[in-house]
Protein backbone atom coordinates (compact mmCIF):
# COMPACT_ATOMS: atom_id res chain seq x y z
CA UNK A 1 0.00 0.00 0.00
CA UNK A 2 3.38 2.38 0.26
CA UNK A 3 3.26 2.97 -3.32
CA UNK A 4 -0.04 4.58 -3.87
CA UNK A 5 -0.87 5.61 0.07
CA UNK A 6 -0.38 9.39 -1.01
CA UNK A 7 -2.91 9.23 -3.49
CA UNK A 8 -5.55 7.30 -1.19
CA UNK A 9 -4.99 9.72 0.97
CA UNK A 10 -5.89 12.37 -1.53
CA UNK A 11 -9.02 11.23 -2.21
CA UNK A 12 -10.67 8.27 -3.78
CA UNK A 13 -9.48 4.03 -2.92
CA UNK A 14 -5.89 4.20 -4.36
CA UNK A 15 -6.57 0.75 -5.94
CA UNK A 16 -8.93 2.77 -8.50
CA UNK A 17 -6.88 5.87 -8.93
CA UNK A 18 -4.01 6.54 -11.41
CA UNK A 19 -2.05 9.15 -11.69
CA UNK A 20 -2.55 9.29 -15.95
CA UNK A 21 -5.31 7.76 -18.02
CA UNK A 22 -4.53 4.66 -19.57
CA UNK A 23 -5.17 5.21 -22.72
CA UNK A 24 -1.45 4.28 -24.45
CA UNK A 25 -1.94 1.18 -22.38
CA UNK A 26 -4.85 0.40 -23.15
CA UNK A 27 -3.87 0.24 -27.21
CA UNK A 28 -0.56 -1.88 -26.67
CA UNK A 29 -2.80 -3.95 -24.70
CA UNK A 30 -5.17 -4.74 -26.92
CA UNK A 31 -3.22 -5.56 -29.97
CA UNK A 32 -0.97 -7.96 -28.21
CA UNK A 33 -1.91 -11.95 -27.36
CA UNK A 34 0.04 -11.51 -23.97
CA UNK A 35 -2.01 -13.35 -21.30
CA UNK A 36 -4.03 -10.92 -18.87
CA UNK A 37 -1.64 -11.79 -15.97
CA UNK A 38 1.63 -13.73 -15.69
CA UNK A 39 3.87 -14.20 -13.03
CA UNK A 40 7.97 -14.80 -13.81
CA UNK A 41 9.96 -16.68 -11.62
CA UNK A 42 9.08 -14.04 -8.88
CA UNK A 43 10.24 -14.14 -5.58
CA UNK A 44 10.26 -11.85 -2.55
CA UNK A 45 11.87 -11.64 0.11
CA UNK A 46 11.99 -9.70 3.42
CA UNK A 47 15.36 -9.73 4.89
CA UNK A 48 16.47 -13.27 5.43
CA UNK A 49 13.00 -14.50 5.34
CA UNK A 50 11.52 -15.81 1.64
CA UNK A 51 7.69 -14.83 1.18
CA UNK A 52 7.54 -15.63 -2.33
CA UNK A 53 10.16 -18.28 -3.66
CA UNK A 54 10.26 -18.44 -7.75
CA UNK A 55 6.67 -18.31 -8.58
CA UNK A 56 5.57 -18.53 -12.09
CA UNK A 57 2.21 -18.67 -13.36
CA UNK A 58 -0.06 -17.00 -15.59
CA UNK A 59 -3.94 -16.78 -15.99
CA UNK A 60 -5.43 -17.35 -19.57
CA UNK A 61 -7.86 -14.72 -21.32
CA UNK A 62 -11.31 -15.01 -20.09
CA UNK A 63 -10.10 -17.34 -17.27
CA UNK A 64 -10.64 -17.81 -13.60
CA UNK A 65 -7.69 -18.05 -11.76
CA UNK A 66 -7.87 -18.67 -8.26
CA UNK A 67 -4.55 -18.53 -5.44
CA UNK A 68 -5.37 -20.62 -2.60
CA UNK A 69 -2.84 -20.91 0.45
CA UNK A 70 -2.92 -21.05 4.13
CA UNK A 71 -2.36 -17.26 6.34
CA UNK A 72 1.26 -16.46 5.68
CA UNK A 73 1.68 -18.42 2.43
CA UNK A 74 2.99 -15.43 0.60
CA UNK A 75 -0.43 -14.67 -1.48
CA UNK A 76 -0.40 -11.07 -0.20
CA UNK A 77 2.93 -10.58 -0.89
CA UNK A 78 2.83 -11.75 -4.34
CA UNK A 79 -0.50 -9.96 -4.93
CA UNK A 80 0.85 -6.77 -3.84
CA UNK A 81 3.39 -7.49 -6.43
CA UNK A 82 0.74 -7.45 -9.10
CA UNK A 83 -0.81 -4.58 -8.19
CA UNK A 84 2.35 -2.61 -8.69
CA UNK A 85 2.27 -1.84 -4.92
CA UNK A 86 5.32 -3.74 -3.96
CA UNK A 87 8.38 -4.29 -6.45
CA UNK A 88 9.65 -8.25 -5.98
CA UNK A 89 13.25 -8.93 -5.20
CA UNK A 90 13.12 -10.56 -8.14
CA UNK A 91 10.91 -12.10 -11.58
CA UNK A 92 7.93 -10.18 -13.02
CA UNK A 93 4.58 -9.54 -12.92
CA UNK A 94 3.57 -8.80 -16.23
CA UNK A 95 -0.41 -7.60 -16.85
CA UNK A 96 -1.39 -7.80 -20.70
CA UNK A 97 2.37 -8.33 -21.22
CA UNK A 98 3.79 -5.24 -19.96
CA UNK A 99 5.96 -5.30 -16.75
CA UNK A 100 3.22 -4.26 -13.71
CA UNK A 101 6.06 -2.32 -11.56
CA UNK A 102 7.42 0.09 -14.73
CA UNK A 103 3.92 0.63 -16.05
CA UNK A 104 1.42 0.10 -12.64
CA UNK A 105 -0.01 3.84 -13.35
CA UNK A 106 -1.07 2.99 -17.21
CA UNK A 107 -2.22 -0.59 -15.84
CA UNK A 108 -4.30 0.03 -13.49
CA UNK A 109 -6.80 1.70 -14.90
CA UNK A 110 -7.58 -1.50 -17.24
CA UNK A 111 -8.03 -3.89 -14.01
CA UNK A 112 -10.57 -3.73 -11.39
CA UNK A 113 -9.27 -4.57 -7.92
CA UNK A 114 -11.26 -5.24 -4.77
CA UNK A 115 -8.45 -5.27 -1.77
CA UNK A 116 -8.37 -7.73 1.07
CA UNK A 117 -8.76 -4.42 2.93
CA UNK A 118 -11.36 -1.50 2.12
CA UNK A 119 -9.29 1.60 1.49
CA UNK A 120 -11.82 4.14 0.48
CA UNK A 121 -12.01 7.11 2.74
CA UNK A 122 -14.47 6.25 5.38
CA UNK A 123 -16.27 9.60 4.87
CA UNK A 124 -17.28 9.53 1.27
CA UNK A 125 -20.50 7.81 0.24
CA UNK A 126 -20.86 5.40 -2.68
CA UNK A 127 -21.75 7.92 -5.17
CA UNK A 128 -19.17 10.58 -3.67
CA UNK A 129 -16.52 7.85 -4.69
CA UNK A 130 -17.62 6.72 -8.00
CA UNK A 131 -17.76 10.26 -8.82
CA UNK A 132 -13.89 10.87 -7.95
CA UNK A 133 -13.04 7.22 -9.84
CA UNK A 134 -15.46 8.56 -12.66
CA UNK A 135 -12.71 10.76 -14.23
CA UNK A 136 -9.98 8.38 -14.57
CA UNK A 137 -11.91 5.59 -16.56
CA UNK A 138 -12.80 5.79 -20.49
CA UNK A 139 -15.19 3.00 -19.99
CA UNK A 140 -16.67 4.15 -16.82
CA UNK A 141 -20.11 3.00 -16.64
CA UNK A 142 -22.61 4.93 -14.67
CA UNK A 143 -26.01 3.15 -15.26
CA UNK A 144 -23.84 -0.76 -14.13
CA UNK A 145 -22.71 1.23 -10.69
CA UNK A 146 -26.28 2.57 -9.72
CA UNK A 147 -27.62 -0.85 -10.69
CA UNK A 148 -25.18 -2.66 -9.16
CA UNK A 149 -25.73 -1.17 -5.97
CA UNK A 150 -29.46 -1.26 -5.78
CA UNK A 151 -29.10 -5.25 -6.44
CA UNK A 152 -26.36 -5.45 -3.34
CA UNK A 153 -28.80 -3.01 -1.54
CA UNK A 154 -26.08 -0.13 -0.60
CA UNK A 155 -27.45 2.91 0.31
CA UNK A 156 -25.49 5.50 -2.17
CA UNK A 157 -25.50 7.92 -0.08
CA UNK A 158 -24.05 6.16 3.28
CA UNK A 159 -20.59 7.13 4.45
CA UNK A 160 -18.48 4.57 3.28
CA UNK A 161 -17.26 4.10 6.62
CA UNK A 162 -20.62 3.12 8.01
CA UNK A 163 -21.65 0.62 6.03
CA UNK A 164 -21.54 -2.54 7.05
CA UNK A 165 -18.40 -5.00 5.53
CA UNK A 166 -20.25 -6.73 3.13
CA UNK A 167 -21.32 -3.63 1.79
CA UNK A 168 -17.87 -1.94 1.86
CA UNK A 169 -17.14 -4.69 0.02
CA UNK A 170 -19.92 -4.68 -2.41
CA UNK A 171 -19.49 -0.93 -3.48
CA UNK A 172 -15.54 -1.78 -3.97
CA UNK A 173 -16.95 -4.50 -6.40
CA UNK A 174 -19.05 -1.85 -8.33
CA UNK A 175 -16.33 0.51 -8.08
CA UNK A 176 -14.24 -1.69 -9.66
CA UNK A 177 -16.48 -3.06 -12.62
CA UNK A 178 -17.53 0.28 -13.42
CA UNK A 179 -14.37 1.01 -14.56
CA UNK A 180 -14.96 -1.64 -17.69
CA UNK A 181 -11.75 -3.26 -16.55
CA UNK A 182 -10.65 -6.67 -18.98
CA UNK A 183 -9.18 -8.08 -15.78
CA UNK A 184 -10.34 -8.45 -12.25
CA UNK A 185 -8.05 -8.90 -9.04
CA UNK A 186 -9.88 -10.17 -5.79
CA UNK A 187 -8.32 -10.25 -2.72
CA UNK A 188 -10.06 -12.91 -0.68
CA UNK A 189 -13.26 -10.26 -1.48
CA UNK A 190 -15.26 -12.53 0.82
CA UNK A 191 -13.43 -12.61 3.93
CA UNK A 192 -15.90 -11.86 6.54
CA UNK A 193 -19.07 -11.77 4.74
CA UNK A 194 -22.23 -13.67 5.54
CA UNK A 195 -23.34 -16.54 2.99
CA UNK A 196 -25.94 -14.39 1.48
CA UNK A 197 -23.00 -11.67 0.92
CA UNK A 198 -21.04 -14.14 -0.30
CA UNK A 199 -23.61 -15.27 -2.32
CA UNK A 200 -24.28 -11.98 -4.26
CA UNK A 201 -20.77 -11.14 -4.21
CA UNK A 202 -20.00 -14.78 -6.37
CA UNK A 203 -22.93 -13.93 -8.75
CA UNK A 204 -21.83 -10.71 -9.84
CA UNK A 205 -18.89 -12.14 -10.76
CA UNK A 206 -20.31 -15.19 -12.47
CA UNK A 207 -22.56 -12.68 -14.30
CA UNK A 208 -19.89 -10.26 -14.90
CA UNK A 209 -18.51 -13.87 -16.89
CA UNK A 210 -20.57 -14.17 -18.77
CA UNK A 211 -21.40 -10.73 -20.16
CA UNK A 212 -18.21 -9.49 -20.95
CA UNK A 213 -15.79 -12.12 -20.73
CA UNK A 214 -13.61 -10.87 -18.12
CA UNK A 215 -10.45 -12.52 -16.80
CA UNK A 216 -10.59 -12.89 -13.37
CA UNK A 217 -7.34 -13.51 -10.47
CA UNK A 218 -8.31 -14.09 -6.92
CA UNK A 219 -7.34 -15.21 -3.49
CA UNK A 220 -9.98 -16.58 -1.36
CA UNK A 221 -10.56 -19.38 1.71
CA UNK A 222 -13.57 -19.49 0.18
CA UNK A 223 -12.74 -23.01 -1.43
CA UNK A 224 -16.44 -24.16 -2.50
CA UNK A 225 -17.34 -21.48 -3.85
CA UNK A 226 -13.52 -21.33 -5.79
CA UNK A 227 -14.41 -24.61 -6.71
CA UNK A 228 -17.41 -23.77 -8.83
CA UNK A 229 -16.01 -21.02 -10.60
CA UNK A 230 -12.09 -21.40 -10.63
CA UNK A 231 -10.39 -23.14 -14.01
CA UNK A 232 -7.04 -23.14 -12.73
CA UNK A 233 -6.30 -23.51 -9.26
CA UNK A 234 -2.71 -22.40 -7.53
CA UNK A 235 -1.97 -23.36 -3.88
CA UNK A 236 1.15 -21.71 -1.96
CA UNK A 237 2.57 -23.29 0.37
CA UNK A 238 5.81 -21.59 1.86
CA UNK A 239 5.55 -19.37 -0.55
CA UNK A 240 6.01 -22.01 -3.04
CA UNK A 241 3.96 -22.78 -5.78
CA UNK A 242 2.69 -26.20 -4.75
CA UNK A 243 0.31 -26.76 -7.65
CA UNK A 244 -0.46 -24.77 -10.59
CA UNK A 245 -3.13 -26.71 -12.46
CA UNK A 246 -6.48 -26.97 -14.24
CA UNK A 247 -8.89 -27.97 -11.56
CA UNK A 248 -10.56 -30.67 -13.48
CA UNK A 249 -6.95 -32.10 -13.58
CA UNK A 250 -6.20 -31.74 -9.85
CA UNK A 251 -9.58 -33.17 -8.79
CA UNK A 252 -8.92 -36.17 -11.45
CA UNK A 253 -5.42 -36.85 -9.89
CA UNK A 254 -6.28 -36.57 -6.13
CA UNK A 255 -8.36 -39.00 -4.98
CA UNK A 256 -9.22 -40.96 -1.52
CA UNK A 257 -8.35 -44.45 -1.20
CA UNK A 258 -10.25 -46.51 1.49
CA UNK A 259 -8.81 -50.36 2.63
CA UNK A 260 -11.37 -51.65 5.19
CA UNK A 261 -9.31 -53.40 8.37
CA UNK A 262 -9.52 -56.67 6.44
CA UNK A 263 -7.85 -55.73 3.17
CA UNK A 264 -5.32 -53.49 4.89
CA UNK A 265 -3.85 -56.19 7.51
CA UNK A 266 -3.84 -59.06 4.91
CA UNK A 267 -0.49 -60.09 4.85
CA UNK A 268 -0.59 -62.25 1.69
CA UNK A 269 -1.26 -59.12 -0.07
CA UNK A 270 2.30 -57.61 1.03
CA UNK A 271 4.70 -55.98 -1.71
CA UNK A 272 2.47 -56.37 -4.48
CA UNK A 273 0.13 -54.38 -2.94
CA UNK A 274 2.31 -51.64 -1.36
CA UNK A 275 3.91 -51.24 -4.79
CA UNK A 276 0.74 -50.44 -5.85
CA UNK A 277 -0.40 -47.98 -3.41
CA UNK A 278 3.25 -46.59 -4.12
CA UNK A 279 2.51 -46.27 -7.58
CA UNK A 280 -0.77 -43.47 -7.00
CA UNK A 281 1.25 -41.31 -5.02
CA UNK A 282 -0.17 -41.60 -1.24
CA UNK A 283 0.27 -38.74 0.04
CA UNK A 284 -1.76 -38.65 3.57
CA UNK A 285 -2.86 -41.77 5.54
CA UNK A 286 -5.62 -42.06 8.35
CA UNK A 287 -6.32 -44.84 10.41
CA UNK A 288 -10.48 -45.30 10.71
CA UNK A 289 -11.89 -47.85 12.86
CA UNK A 290 -12.86 -50.06 9.90
CA UNK A 291 -9.12 -49.60 8.06
CA UNK A 292 -6.74 -47.30 6.33
CA UNK A 293 -7.86 -43.91 4.65
CA UNK A 294 -5.37 -42.50 2.03
CA UNK A 295 -5.25 -39.87 0.09
CA UNK A 296 -3.15 -40.33 -3.30
CA UNK A 297 -2.18 -38.02 -5.55
CA UNK A 298 -1.47 -39.96 -9.08
CA UNK A 299 -4.38 -41.86 -9.37
CA UNK A 300 -5.46 -42.76 -12.47
CA UNK A 301 -8.16 -45.54 -13.29
CA UNK A 302 -5.49 -48.23 -14.87
CA UNK A 303 -3.40 -47.92 -11.53
CA UNK A 304 -6.12 -48.00 -8.86
CA UNK A 305 -6.90 -51.58 -10.95
CA UNK A 306 -3.69 -52.57 -9.92
CA UNK A 307 -4.14 -51.90 -6.36
CA UNK A 308 -7.77 -53.86 -6.38
CA UNK A 309 -5.85 -56.87 -7.77
CA UNK A 310 -3.49 -56.87 -5.34
CA UNK A 311 -5.27 -56.38 -1.75
CA UNK A 312 -7.46 -58.91 -0.58
CA UNK A 313 -11.36 -59.44 -1.56
CA UNK A 314 -10.44 -56.40 -4.00
CA UNK A 315 -11.72 -53.97 -1.34
CA UNK A 316 -10.54 -51.43 -1.88
CA UNK A 317 -13.03 -48.51 -3.19
CA UNK A 318 -12.19 -44.93 -4.13
CA UNK A 319 -13.75 -41.25 -3.81
CA UNK A 320 -13.45 -38.08 -4.81
CA UNK A 321 -12.15 -35.27 -3.24
CA UNK A 322 -13.74 -31.33 -2.61
CA UNK A 323 -10.98 -28.71 -3.01
CA UNK A 324 -11.38 -28.40 0.47
CA UNK A 325 -10.57 -31.72 1.05
CA UNK A 326 -7.29 -31.18 -1.65
CA UNK A 327 -6.31 -28.48 0.09
CA UNK A 328 -6.36 -29.64 3.64
CA UNK A 329 -4.50 -32.97 2.13
CA UNK A 330 -1.75 -30.80 0.32
CA UNK A 331 -0.78 -28.10 3.00
CA UNK A 332 -2.63 -28.82 6.22
CA UNK A 333 0.83 -30.18 8.37
CA UNK A 334 0.87 -31.55 11.41
CA UNK A 335 1.90 -28.76 13.31
CA UNK A 336 3.76 -30.72 15.16
CA UNK A 337 5.71 -31.70 11.64
CA UNK A 338 6.52 -28.05 10.93
CA UNK A 339 9.71 -27.39 9.77
CA UNK A 340 11.20 -24.46 11.86
CA UNK A 341 11.18 -21.24 10.75
CA UNK A 342 14.76 -21.21 9.69
CA UNK A 343 14.65 -24.18 7.94
CA UNK A 344 14.28 -24.64 4.35
CA UNK A 345 10.55 -25.57 3.50
CA UNK A 346 9.39 -28.95 4.07
CA UNK A 347 8.37 -31.44 1.24
CA UNK A 348 5.45 -30.17 -0.18
CA UNK A 349 2.97 -33.05 0.16
CA UNK A 350 3.86 -34.79 3.54
CA UNK A 351 4.33 -37.99 1.43
CA UNK A 352 3.25 -41.19 3.50
CA UNK A 353 6.77 -42.50 4.20
CA UNK A 354 8.32 -45.10 6.77
CA UNK A 355 6.67 -48.40 6.80
CA UNK A 356 4.30 -49.93 4.67
CA UNK A 357 0.70 -47.93 4.17
CA UNK A 358 -0.88 -50.40 5.07
CA UNK A 359 0.02 -51.10 8.63
CA UNK A 360 -2.74 -50.11 11.04
CA UNK B 1 -35.89 -26.12 -14.15
CA UNK B 2 -32.84 -25.10 -11.81
CA UNK B 3 -34.71 -26.84 -9.29
CA UNK B 4 -33.88 -30.12 -11.05
CA UNK B 5 -30.22 -29.40 -10.51
CA UNK B 6 -28.23 -30.25 -8.06
CA UNK B 7 -23.77 -29.58 -8.55
CA UNK B 8 -22.00 -31.82 -5.72
CA UNK B 9 -18.65 -30.84 -5.55
CA UNK B 10 -17.94 -34.10 -4.19
CA UNK B 11 -19.11 -35.82 -7.59
CA UNK B 12 -15.87 -37.23 -9.40
CA UNK B 13 -17.83 -35.73 -12.40
CA UNK B 14 -16.73 -32.34 -13.68
CA UNK B 15 -19.54 -30.10 -13.20
CA UNK B 16 -19.93 -29.03 -17.26
CA UNK B 17 -20.46 -33.21 -16.95
CA UNK B 18 -23.33 -33.23 -13.85
CA UNK B 19 -24.55 -30.47 -15.68
CA UNK B 20 -25.14 -32.30 -18.90
CA UNK B 21 -26.30 -35.26 -16.94
CA UNK B 22 -28.65 -33.33 -15.66
CA UNK B 23 -30.43 -32.27 -18.58
CA UNK B 24 -30.14 -35.18 -20.53
CA UNK B 25 -32.09 -36.47 -17.57
CA UNK B 26 -34.54 -34.03 -17.11
CA UNK B 27 -35.47 -34.45 -20.95
CA UNK B 28 -35.41 -38.21 -21.24
CA UNK B 29 -37.87 -38.36 -18.23
CA UNK B 30 -39.95 -35.96 -19.53
CA UNK B 31 -39.44 -33.08 -17.18
CA UNK B 32 -38.08 -30.75 -19.48
CA UNK B 33 -40.80 -31.82 -23.03
CA UNK B 34 -39.56 -30.68 -26.34
CA UNK B 35 -39.60 -26.91 -26.98
CA UNK B 36 -39.17 -26.00 -23.20
CA UNK B 37 -37.05 -23.36 -23.58
CA UNK B 38 -33.83 -23.90 -20.72
CA UNK B 39 -32.34 -20.99 -19.16
CA UNK B 40 -29.76 -19.17 -20.61
CA UNK B 41 -25.81 -19.93 -19.66
CA UNK B 42 -25.72 -16.82 -18.23
CA UNK B 43 -28.88 -16.98 -16.00
CA UNK B 44 -27.97 -21.31 -15.16
CA UNK B 45 -24.40 -20.01 -14.02
CA UNK B 46 -26.01 -17.29 -11.72
CA UNK B 47 -28.20 -19.22 -10.24
CA UNK B 48 -26.07 -22.10 -9.67
CA UNK B 49 -22.68 -19.74 -9.29
CA UNK B 50 -20.78 -21.61 -11.41
CA UNK B 51 -18.31 -20.17 -14.26
CA UNK B 52 -20.35 -19.03 -17.46
CA UNK B 53 -18.16 -21.12 -19.47
CA UNK B 54 -18.36 -24.43 -17.38
CA UNK B 55 -22.52 -23.85 -18.34
CA UNK B 56 -21.49 -23.15 -21.67
CA UNK B 57 -19.16 -26.31 -22.16
CA UNK B 58 -22.40 -28.21 -20.97
CA UNK B 59 -25.16 -26.58 -23.21
CA UNK B 60 -22.51 -27.39 -26.03
CA UNK B 61 -22.29 -30.77 -25.76
CA UNK B 62 -26.16 -31.66 -25.44
CA UNK B 63 -26.45 -28.97 -29.10
CA UNK B 64 -23.97 -31.27 -30.71
CA UNK B 65 -25.80 -34.30 -29.32
CA UNK B 66 -29.03 -33.05 -30.55
CA UNK B 67 -30.67 -32.95 -27.06
CA UNK B 68 -31.15 -28.99 -26.89
CA UNK B 69 -31.13 -26.44 -30.00
CA UNK B 70 -30.31 -23.00 -30.35
CA UNK B 71 -32.47 -20.92 -32.28
CA UNK B 72 -31.43 -17.18 -33.02
CA UNK B 73 -32.86 -14.75 -30.90
CA UNK B 74 -35.11 -16.92 -28.93
CA UNK B 75 -32.38 -18.80 -26.96
CA UNK B 76 -31.31 -22.16 -26.24
CA UNK B 77 -34.65 -24.94 -26.17
CA UNK B 78 -34.90 -28.48 -26.07
CA UNK B 79 -34.94 -29.99 -29.42
CA UNK B 80 -38.36 -30.45 -31.25
CA UNK B 81 -37.22 -34.10 -32.76
CA UNK B 82 -35.10 -36.49 -30.25
CA UNK B 83 -31.68 -37.11 -31.40
CA UNK B 84 -31.71 -39.53 -33.89
CA UNK B 85 -28.90 -42.26 -33.84
CA UNK B 86 -27.62 -44.91 -36.79
CA UNK B 87 -28.32 -48.04 -35.08
CA UNK B 88 -24.33 -48.26 -35.16
CA UNK B 89 -23.98 -45.60 -33.41
CA UNK B 90 -26.47 -45.98 -30.60
CA UNK B 91 -25.00 -49.60 -29.93
CA UNK B 92 -21.98 -47.84 -29.56
CA UNK B 93 -22.59 -45.31 -27.41
CA UNK B 94 -25.16 -47.74 -25.06
CA UNK B 95 -21.64 -50.03 -25.14
CA UNK B 96 -19.32 -46.83 -24.04
CA UNK B 97 -21.85 -45.58 -21.02
CA UNK B 98 -22.28 -49.15 -20.12
CA UNK B 99 -18.23 -49.48 -19.46
CA UNK B 100 -18.13 -45.97 -18.05
CA UNK B 101 -21.05 -47.23 -15.48
CA UNK B 102 -19.82 -50.88 -14.65
CA UNK B 103 -15.98 -49.02 -14.19
CA UNK B 104 -17.64 -46.66 -11.84
CA UNK B 105 -19.50 -49.68 -10.11
CA UNK B 106 -15.61 -51.49 -9.90
CA UNK B 107 -14.23 -49.28 -8.22
CA UNK B 108 -17.40 -48.48 -5.54
CA UNK B 109 -16.66 -52.32 -4.92
CA UNK B 110 -20.23 -53.40 -6.38
CA UNK B 111 -20.91 -56.23 -7.34
CA UNK B 112 -22.56 -57.32 -10.79
CA UNK B 113 -26.04 -58.54 -9.05
CA UNK B 114 -25.67 -54.86 -6.96
CA UNK B 115 -24.77 -52.73 -9.93
CA UNK B 116 -27.65 -54.63 -11.75
CA UNK B 117 -30.00 -53.21 -9.50
CA UNK B 118 -28.90 -49.94 -9.23
CA UNK B 119 -29.41 -49.63 -12.54
CA UNK B 120 -32.71 -50.98 -12.14
CA UNK B 121 -33.84 -48.52 -9.68
CA UNK B 122 -32.28 -45.62 -11.98
CA UNK B 123 -34.90 -46.90 -14.45
CA UNK B 124 -37.75 -46.83 -12.00
CA UNK B 125 -36.30 -43.19 -10.98
CA UNK B 126 -36.96 -42.21 -14.43
CA UNK B 127 -40.95 -42.53 -13.51
CA UNK B 128 -41.77 -44.16 -17.18
CA UNK B 129 -40.14 -47.69 -16.35
CA UNK B 130 -42.61 -50.21 -16.03
CA UNK B 131 -42.44 -51.46 -12.56
CA UNK B 132 -41.19 -54.59 -12.35
CA UNK B 133 -39.72 -54.33 -15.95
CA UNK B 134 -36.98 -56.72 -17.51
CA UNK B 135 -34.88 -53.88 -16.72
CA UNK B 136 -33.65 -55.70 -13.56
CA UNK B 137 -32.29 -58.47 -15.92
CA UNK B 138 -29.10 -57.43 -17.80
CA UNK B 139 -29.03 -59.48 -20.35
CA UNK B 140 -32.54 -58.55 -21.79
CA UNK B 141 -33.06 -57.39 -25.03
CA UNK B 142 -33.21 -53.31 -25.19
CA UNK B 143 -37.02 -54.02 -25.94
CA UNK B 144 -38.62 -51.05 -23.93
CA UNK B 145 -37.45 -48.41 -26.09
CA UNK B 146 -38.40 -45.27 -23.67
CA UNK B 147 -38.80 -41.56 -25.50
CA UNK B 148 -36.13 -39.15 -25.81
CA UNK B 149 -33.39 -41.27 -24.29
CA UNK B 150 -30.99 -40.56 -27.07
CA UNK B 151 -31.90 -43.79 -28.43
CA UNK B 152 -34.41 -43.33 -30.54
CA UNK B 153 -34.07 -44.42 -34.40
CA UNK B 154 -35.97 -43.69 -37.54
CA UNK B 155 -37.74 -40.60 -36.26
CA UNK B 156 -37.29 -37.26 -38.04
Amino acid sequence: MTTTGALAAAAAPSHLLSPTVGAAAAAAAASGAAPPLAVEAMTVRYGRTTAVDRVSLALAEGGVYALLGRNGAGKSSLVRCLLGQQRATAGFARIFGRDVWRHRAALMAEVGVVPEQPDAPPGASARRLARLCRRLYRGWDDDGFEQRLRRFAVPPELPFGRLSKGQQRHVTLALALAGGPRLLILDDPTLGLDAVARRAFFEEIVGELADRGISIFLTSHELPAVERIAERVGILDGGRLLVDEDLERLKHRLRRIRLPRAAAAGSATGEAADAALEALAPLRRETRDWGVEVVVGAYDDRRFERLRAAVAGGAATVSSLTLEEIFTALVGHDPAAAAPADAPAAAPAGRATGGSPWQV
Amino acid sequence: MDAGFRIDPSDARPIWRQIEENVRQLVASGILPPATVVPSVRDLARSLTVNPATVAKAYQRLTDAGVLAVRRGDGTYVAAAPPVFSAEERVRRLDVEARRYVNAAVTLGATPRESAAALATAWSALGAAPAGSEAVNATAAPDTPRPRDGGNEGEP
